[in-house]
C-alpha cells in the first residue's frame, strides 16, 4: 500500500478511519459489565418503550409520563395494591352523606423530599392553580371540574366543596405539587425534569430527552425510603432490542413483551417472567347508527347495522376463546363487560344479563329468522336488497388487530356477511370513529380503578357535535336507561350499592351489542431476578409490576443481597439457537458467493468482448 | 403510432428491431444480467402461479391445523407464522404483492419522470426554469420523510404505498431523461423535423420518446429494486398495508410479534432474503442493460 | 444512484460559460427557491394529515368540550388557514419554529437536541462509506476482472440490496444480544455520566453497530461510481501519454487517474449525503438512537404540526446546503474551469 512515498492523503485517511473503527471494536470487547459487588448500590433499570411528552404534572398526558409522575407525587388518596383507596398525602377522609363536601386530614409527619412539611396549603394551591389558570388544565382539568371551592381550615385539613354530588373520591389522581417550589416559577413553562421535589417514593433527578430518565429515592417518603438508590428509565425504540438488553443485563425490568418474546424468556437463568392481568379491554365495536349530540345521524355506517339482531348475530359468530388462544397465545382473559378482571368489584355482568357466546349455527338461524336472505353469491341481503358488506377498521400500529381480522373475516363469511378489512393510522381511527365513518372497528380503553369516566363517555351527553368537536364518546350511542344508571352510581356513596349500579350500567351497554369486549390482554413483563426482588404486584396475586395505578411495584424492589447472581448478569447468549446463527451466516455467504459468481461471469464476458 | 408514410415507418421499425436484437445479443453476453433475468423470470412465474401453487384457502386462519410458530418440517418447509399459516405459502403470495408494488410504483415514477424530463429538456426559457425548479425540489426533499408523510396522509391500502414511493422517486429519472433529451435534440434530424413544421408534440412523441425509452427501461429495472426495498421500509415503520401478504408486511409482522427475539428464524430470514435476492437480480439486470444501452458506459 | 443518473446529475452541475460570481448567484438563487418551496409545502402538507391534534391529544382523558376548544385556540388552529400560514412565516423569519404540541417545548430546542446525534451517526457513516467506497472502487477498477474486483463489486451489490432495518436487526441480535460485544441501544450508557475520553469511547462503543449498518447499505454507490470513473480515466489519452513518458504505473495511478476520477465522485458524495440524513430514521429506530428521524416519526402521531414543519424544513435545508456545496466543490475542483 505504502510502497511509494506519495501515498495520497485520502488513502492515509482511509487507513486511519479503518484502524479507528477496528480499535473501537476491540475496545468494546474489553468493556467491563457491572460486577456483582456493585449491584447492591445500583438503580433499577427499567426499559422505556413509549414516548415521554413532559414531566410537568399539569401538562403531562402520555401514559409513560404520568406513570413516572406517580412515583414523584402522592395524590391526597392513592390506590392500594388491590386498587382500593388508601392513604396518600391524607391519612383519612370523609364525605358528607349528600356526597358534596369531602374532608381530608394530612398528618404532621408528611414531608417533601427536601424536608419541608407538606401542608393543606400545598393542596389548595395546586387545585386552585388548575382551576384558575387555563393553561394548567391540560392534564387534570377534568378532575377538578366539579370542585366548587377548596379550603384549608388549618394546615392539616383540606375541605373540598363539590358543585354536585360525587361518589368517586375527588382527592384521587390529582398530583399535588410543592407550593414553595412552584410558586416561584411559571407553572405552565416549568419543565420539572431536574432535581425535582416530590412526595412519592422517588423523585426525578435528571432527564435526557430521547435517552434516559433518572429518579432518586426520596429519604422522606412517609411509607419509608425505598431499598434501592433510584430508578433509571432507559429508552428503547423496539422491544426486540429491549429483550436483548434484558438478556445482557443492560436493563432489569421490561414490560410490554409480545407472547412469543415472553415465552422465549420463560425459564431463562436469572430472569423471571410475569404475566399480569391487564387494565385494558380490547373490543370490536359496531356502528349502531351514530348520532351527534342533537340526535342527527352522523357518518356513513351501514344502515342494516341499526338492527340489534344483526349486531348480536355478528358477535355470536366470533369465537373469543380462539382469538385469545391464537393471537395472545392464551395470555389474557376473555372479555365480558368493559371492566377488566383486575377490578373484581366492577367486573362481570349484572344478574339476568344474557351473554353472547360463540355459535355460528345460532347466528345463521337468527339472521334467517330476521329475514336476511342469502343472495346468489352467498352474501345475505338487507331489507332494501343491499348486500351485507361491511368495512372492518383497525389500527396499523397494533399487530393483533390484523391478526384478529384474519379470523373474523372468514367467520362472518360463514354467516353470509362480507367484510372488507383496512388497517389505518391511529389518528385515522380516532377521526373516523368519532364521526361515525365505520361499520365495524377494533377499539379498546385502559380503565382506571374508578369506573365513572368510562361510563361517562357512553352517556348521551358525551356525543360529539356534527363536526366531531366536543366531548369524547365511545360509540356515539345513547340510551336513557344507561344514563339513569350512570347518574345513580355517580352519587352513590355506598360502595356495594354503587358496584351493583356500575355492573348494571355496563351490562346495559353490553346487551345493546354495540361494543363487545373480546379480551383483557395480560401485561407481559420480565425482570432480572438475579439482581432485584420484592416487586409488589397490583393486584398482589395476579397483577402487574410496572404501569400500575400507583408505585408499589418498583417502590418495594430490593437488591438481591447475595453475590451469587454476579456472573449471571453478563451476556447470556440467548434468542436464536447456535444452529440458526450458522444458518444466517451460511445464507449470507451463499448470496454473496452467488453475486460474486454472477459479477465475475459478467466481467469475464466483458473481457472476452474487448 | 399515427400515420407516417408507410415505407418510412417500416424502415424505422426494421431498424429498431435490428437494434433490439443487437441489444439482446449484448445483454445475453453479460452473464450476470442474464442470470438475474432468469431468476427474476422464475420469481415472476411463482408470483403469477401463486393462486395455483398455494390456494388462498390454505392460508385461511380459521381452517388451519398447524400450531403457531412451528419450526420447519416436511409439511411446512419454512414453518408457520404466529397464526399457524405456512410461511412458504405466504412468501409465494408475498412475491406477488411485493413485485406488484415494485412495478406499479416504478411505473408511476417512470411516467412522471419521463414526461417531466422530456419537457425540461425540450422547452426553454421560463417553462424550463419552472420545471427544473420542481425537479430540483423533489430531489432535495428527503424522499423517505416525504413518503412517510404521504402514506400517512393517504392512509389506505396498497395504492397509497405505490403513490408514496412513485411520487418521491421520479426526480432522478427526470434528470437522466432531460440530459438525454438535450443530446438528442441537438442532432441534425431534429432540426430538419422542426424545419418541416413539426410541433412540440410531434418532436417529443416521434423522435425524443423512442430515443429515451431504452434508457428509461434500464432505469426502470433499477428503480423496481429500490421500490421493493422502500415498500419493506414503509412497512417496518408501520405505514404499510398489513391486510396484504407482502415481504415487507411479513417482516413487519415477524418483528411485531417478537419472532426475531423468540428465535423463529424461519419467519424472520426468508422474507428478508427474498427481498435481497430479487433486488439484487433487478440491480444486475439494470446494470447490464445500462451498460449495453448507454454508449458512454460501453466497455466499462 | 446508478452510473447513468450520476452522469446526468453531473451534467446538470456543469456550468456553461459563466463567471464565478454569476454562477454562484444563479445556483444560490435556485437553492433559495427550493427552500421557499420547502417552507410552503412543509406548512400545507402536514395540515392534510388526518386527525385534529386537539382532539387526538385529549382523547381518552376527562376533558370538557370547552377545554378542547381552548386547546385548539392555544394551538392557533382556530384561525383561518391563510392567517396561520402568515404567522408561521413570520415566526420562521425570526428563527422561531413554534412550540411542540406534545413535548410542550420550543421546536428549535428539541431539534437542536436531536440534530447532533443524527449528524454524528450519519456523518461517521458517510465518512467511512466514502473512504471505503472510493478506496475499494479505485482498486477494483485498477484490477478489473481480478478476484478482488469480483468479490468487492459482488459484495457491495449484495449489501446494497438489503433492507436497512432488517440488516440492523440481525446485527443487533448477533453482536449485541447474542455475543454481547456492543450495547443493545442508545448513545451513552444510562446512569453513567462519563466525561472526556471515557465519554468518547462510550459513545463510540454505542456507535459501532448503527454505523456498520448504514455503511454496509450505502458504500456500494460510492464504490460503483468511483470504479466507473477510474475506468473512464484509464482509457483516456493523457494516461497513455504519461505511460509513454515512462511514468511508473502506480504513479500514473496516484498522480493522474485517481485525482481526476475523484472529481465526479466527490460531487456525487455531497449530492447523496443529504439523503442519508433523512434515511437514518430506520437505523435510529432499530438502535434506539436519540436522533431527529425518529422524532419526526413520533410527531406524526399527534400530529404535532410545529414539530413536523420544523424537522421537515431542517431536513430539507441540510440537503439543499449539501447540493449547493456539491456545486461549489465541482466548480473549485474542475481543472478545466480553473484553467479558463
Amino acid at each position: 500500500m505504502s510502497r511509494t512515498p506519495s501515498t495520497p492523503r485520502w488513502r492515509r485517511a482511509a487507513a486511519v478511519c479503518v484502524a479507528a473503527l477496528l480499535s473501537v471494536g476491540t475496545l468494546s470487547l474489553g468493556t467491563a459489565r457491572p460486577s456483582a459487588a456493585e449491584v447492591a448500590g445500583e438503580n433499577v433499570k427499567v426499559a422505556l418503550t413509549s414516548d415521554i411528552d413532559t414531566f410537568n404534572p399539569f401538562l403531562a398526558i402520555l401514559a409513560t409520563s404520568t406513570g413516572i409522575l406517580r412515583f414523584q407525587y402522592e395524590p391526597l388518596v392513592a390506590w392500594g395494591t388491590d386498587n382500593e383507596p388508601v392513604p396518600g398525602l391524607a391519612s383519612e377522609w370523609s364525605a358528607t352523606p349528600d356526597a358534596t363536601t369531602w374532608t381530608f386530614t394530612i398528618p404532621e409527619d408528611r414531608l417533601w423530599s427536601d424536608g419541608q412539611p407538606i401542608t393543606a396549603e400545598d393542596v389548595v394551591w395546586t387545585f386552585e392553580q388548575i382551576q384558575q389558570n387555563e393553561a394548567l388544565q391540560a392534564a387534570n382539568g377534568g378532575l377538578v371540574e366539579n370542585v366548587e371551592a377548596i379550603t384549608a381550615p388549618d394546615p392539616q385539613t383540606v375541605e373540598i366543596q363539590l358543585a354536585s354530588p360525587q361518589a368517586s373520591n375527588p382527592g384521587a389522581e390529582v398530583p399535588v405539587v410543592p407550593k414553595h417550589v412552584w410558586q416561584d416559577v411559571d407553572p405552565a413553562e416549568y419543565a420539572n425534569d431536574t432535581d425535582t421535589v416530590g412526595s412519592g417514593p422517588f423523585t426525578i433527578a435528571s432527564y435526557t430527552s430521547g435517552q434516559s430518565v433518572e429518579l432518586k429515592a426520596n429519604p422522606h417518603f412517609w411509607r419509608g425510603a425505598p431499598k434501592v438508590p433510584g430508578l433509571t428509565y432507559v429508552v428503547y425504540r423496539n422491544t426486540d432490542a429491549a429483550v436483548q438488553g434484558l438478556r445482557t443485563g443492560e436493563i432489569d425490568v421490561l414490560s410490554g413483551l409480545t407472547p412469543a418474546q415472553f415465552q422465549s424468556l420463560e425459564g431463562q437463568p436469572g430472569i423471571t417472567t410475569s404475566s399480569g392481568a391487564g387494565r385494558r379491554y380490547t373490543a370490536m365495536a359496531i356502528n349502531p347508527g351514530a348520532l351527534d349530540k342533537d340526535g342527527n345521524p352522523l357518518g356513513d355506517g351501514h344502515p342494516a347495522l341499526q338492527d340489534p339482531v344483526l349486531r348480536t348475530a355478528i358477535f355470536t359468530a366470533i369465537d373469543k376463546n380462539q382469538l385469545l388462544e391464537t393471537v395472545l397465545q392464551g395470555l389474557g382473559e376473555p372479555g365480558k363487560t368493559e371492566m377488566p378482571t383486575v377490578y373484581p368489584m366492577y367486573h362481570g355482568f349484572a344478574p339476568g344479563t344474557e351473554e353472547v357466546t360463540f355459535d355460528p349455527a345460532a347466528a345463521n338461524a337468527m339472521l334467517d329468522e330476521a329475514g336476511y336472505e342469502r343472495g346468489p353469491d352467498g352474501i345475505r341481503l338487507d331489507e332494501d336488497g343491499e348486500p351485507l358488506r361491511f368495512r372492518l377498521m383497525g389500527r396499523n400500529s397494533d399487530p393483533t388487530h390484523q391478526q384478529m381480522a384474519d379470523f373474523i373475516q372468514p367467520w362472518l363469511a360463514d354467516i353470509g356477511i362480507d367484510v372488507e378489512v383496512s388497517m389505518v393510522t391511529p389518528n385515522q381511527v380516532n377521526d373516523d370513529s368519532t364521526l361515525g365513518r365505520y361499520d365495524l372497528y377494533f377499539t379498546g380503553w385502559g380503565i382506571g380503578p374508578d369506573p365513572d369516566f368510562q361510563l361517562s363517555i357512553n352517556t348521551c351527553a358525551s356525543r360529539p357535535a356534527a363536526d366531531g368537536s366536543g366531548a369524547t364518546s365511545e360509540n356515539n350511542w345513547c340510551s336513557p336507561e344507561f344514563d339513569e344508571l350512570y347518574a345513580a352510581q355517580h352519587a352513590e356513596l355506598d360502595p356495594q350499592r354503587r358496584a351493583e349500579l356500575v355492573k348494571e350500567a355496563f351490562s346495559v351497554l353490553y346487551e345493546a351489542s354495540v361494543n363487545n369486549p373480546i379480551w383483557y390482554a395480560d401485561t407481559l413483563e420480565a425482570y432480572r431476578s438475579d439482581r432485584f426482588t420484592g416487586f409488589t404486584k397490583q393486584p398482589e396475586e395476579t397483577g402487574v409490576i410496572t404501569g400500575q395505578n400507583g408505585y408499589w411495584g418498583l417502590y418495594t424492589a430490593e437488591p438481591v443481597a447475595t453475590a451469587e447472581g454476579g456472573a449471571a448478569a453478563g451476556g447470556e447468549p440467548g434468542g436464536l439457537p447456535a444452529g440458526a446463527w450458522v444458518g444466517i451466516a451460511a445464507a449470507v455467504v451463499v448470496v454473496g458467493a452467488l453475486a460474486v459468481y454472477l459479477v465475475s461471469r459478467r466481467r469475464g464476458a466483458a473481457d472476452e468482448r474487448e | 403510432m399515427g400515420s407516417a408514410p408507410r415505407s418510412g415507418r417500416a424502415a424505422v421499425a426494421a431498424q429498431r428491431r435490428a437494434r433490439a436484437a443487437e441489444v439482446w445479443r449484448e445483454f445475453a453476453a453479460t452473464r450476470s444480467g442474464l442470470v438475474g433475468l432468469v431468476l427474476l423470470a422464475a420469481v415472476f412465474a411463482v408470483a403469477l402461479l401463486a393462486p395455483v401453487l398455494v390456494p388462498l384457502e390454505t392460508l385461511d386462519v380459521t381452517r388451519l391445523t398447524a400450531a403457531s410458530n412451528e419450526p420447519p418440517s416436511a409439511a411446512h418447509l419454512l414453518g408457520t407464522d404466529p397464526s399457524g399459516r405456512d410461511v412458504l405459502g405466504m412468501l409465494v403470495w408475498g412475491a406477488r404483492v411485493s413485485l406488484l408494488v415494485g412495478f406499479a410504483a416504478t411505473a408511476v415514477s417512470m411516467v412522471i419522470g419521463t414526461l417531466v424530463g422530456m419537457a425540461a429538456g425540450h422547452f426553454t426559457g421560463l417553462t424550463q426554469a419552472v420545471i427544473m425548479r420542481v425537479v430540483d425540489f423533489f430531489l432535495v426533499v428527503p424522499s423517505l420523510v416525504l413518503a412517510i408523510v404521504l402514506s400517512s396522509v393517504l392512509s389506505r391500502g396498497l395504492w397509497t404505498i405505490v403513490i408514496a414511493i412513485g411520487v418521491t422517486s421520479w426526480a432522478s429519472t427526470a434528470r437522466v431523461v432531460r440530459s438525454q433529451t438535450l443530446s438528442i435534440e441537438a442532432r441534425p434530424y431534429i432540426e430538419r423535423a422542426r424545419a418541416l413544421g413539426g410541433g412540440d408534440g410531434h418532436i417529443l412523441g416521434r423522435h425524443v420518446l423512442p430515443a429515451v425509452l431504452p434508457l428509461v427501461l434500464a432505469n426502470t429495472t433499477l428503480t423496481v429494486g429500490s421500490a421493493v426495498i422502500a415498500e419493506s421500509t414503509l412497512s417496518f415503520l408501520g405505514l404499510g398495508d398489513p391486510t396484504q401478504f407482502s415481504w415487507g408486511s411479513m417482516l413487519k409482522s415477524a418483528l411485531d410479534t417478537g419472532a426475531a427475539t423468540a428465535g423463529f428464524w424461519w419467519f424472520v430470514l426468508p422474507p428478508g432474503l427474498a427481498i435481497v435476492v430479487v433486488v439484487l437480480c433487478f440491480t444486475l439486470v439494470g446494470r447490464a442493460l445500462e451498460s449495453v444501452l448507454n454508449p458512454t458506459l460501453r466497455g466499462r | 444512484m446508478s452510473v447513468t443518473e450520476t452522469a446526468a446529475a453531473l451534467e446538470e452541475e456543469r456550468p456553461r460559460g459563466s463567471t464565478l460570481p454569476r454562477y454562484l448567484a444563479l445556483k444560490g438563487g435556485g437553492a433559495l427557491v427550493s427552500l421557499a418551496m420547502v417552507v410552503v409545502l412543509g406548512f400545507f402538507s402536514f395540515r392534510v394529515l388526518p386527525g385534529d391534534p386537539a382532539i387526538n391529544m385529549t382523547r381518552g382523558r376527562r376533558v370538557s368540550a370547552e377545554e378542547v376548544e381552548r386547546l385548539r385556540a392555544e394551538m392557533g388552529l382556530d384561525d383561518p388557514l391563510p392567517l396561520q400560514f402568515l404567522s408561521y412565516l413570520g415566526d420562521l423569519f425570526r428563527g422561531d419554529l413554534g412550540v411542540s404540541y406534545v413535548y410542550r417545548r420550543e421546536v428549535t430546542e428539541l431539534i437542536a437536541e436531536r440534530l447532533a446525534p443524527t449528524l454524528l451517526l450519519t456523518g461517521t457513516a458517510a465518512l467511512i462509506s466514502v473512504v471505503l467506497g472510493l478506496w475499494l472502487g479505485q482498486k477494483s477498477a485498477w484490477r478489473r476482472g481480478s478476484l478482488f474486483d469480483k468479490t468487492q463489486t459482488g459484495l457491495a451489490l449484495v449489501f446494497w440490496s438489503v433492507p436497512t432495518f432488517w440488516l440492523g436487526l440481525i446485527l443487533l441480535l448477533v453482536f449485541a444480544g447474542g455475543l454481547g460485544w456492543f450495547p443493545t441501544g442508545g448513545m451513552v450508557t444510562p446512569g453513567t455520566d462519563p466525561t472526556g475520553l471515557a465519554r468518547v469511547l462510550d459513545v463510540a462503543h454505542h456507535l459501532v453497530l448503527p454505523v456498520l449498518t448504514m455503511v454496509a447499505v450505502v458504500y456500494a454507490q460510492y464504490l460503483m461510481v468511483m470504479r466507473a470513473s477510474v475506468l473512464e480515466e484509464m482509457t483516456s489519452d493523457y494516461l497513455t501519454t504519461a505511460r509513454a513518458k515512462g511514468l511508473r504505473e502506480d504513479l500514473v495511478r496516484t498522480r493522474h487517474a485517481v485525482p481526476n476520477a475523484l472529481l465526479p465522485t466527490v460531487t456525487l458524495i455531497f449530492l447523496t449525503i443529504g439523503g442519508l440524513v433523512g434515511g437514518a430514521v430506520t437505523v435510529e429506530t432499530v438502535f434506539s438512537w436519540p436522533g431527529l428521524g425518529y422524532l419526526t416519526f413520533q410527531g406524526l402521531s399527534a400530529p404535532d404540526l410545529p414539530l413536523l414543519q420544523g424537522t421537515f424544513v431542517v431536513f430539507s435545508s441540510i440537503v439543499i446546503v449539501m447540493n449547493f456545496v456539491a456545486e461549489l466543490v465541482y466548480r473549485v475542483l474542475d481543472p478545466r474551469l480553473k484553467a479558463s
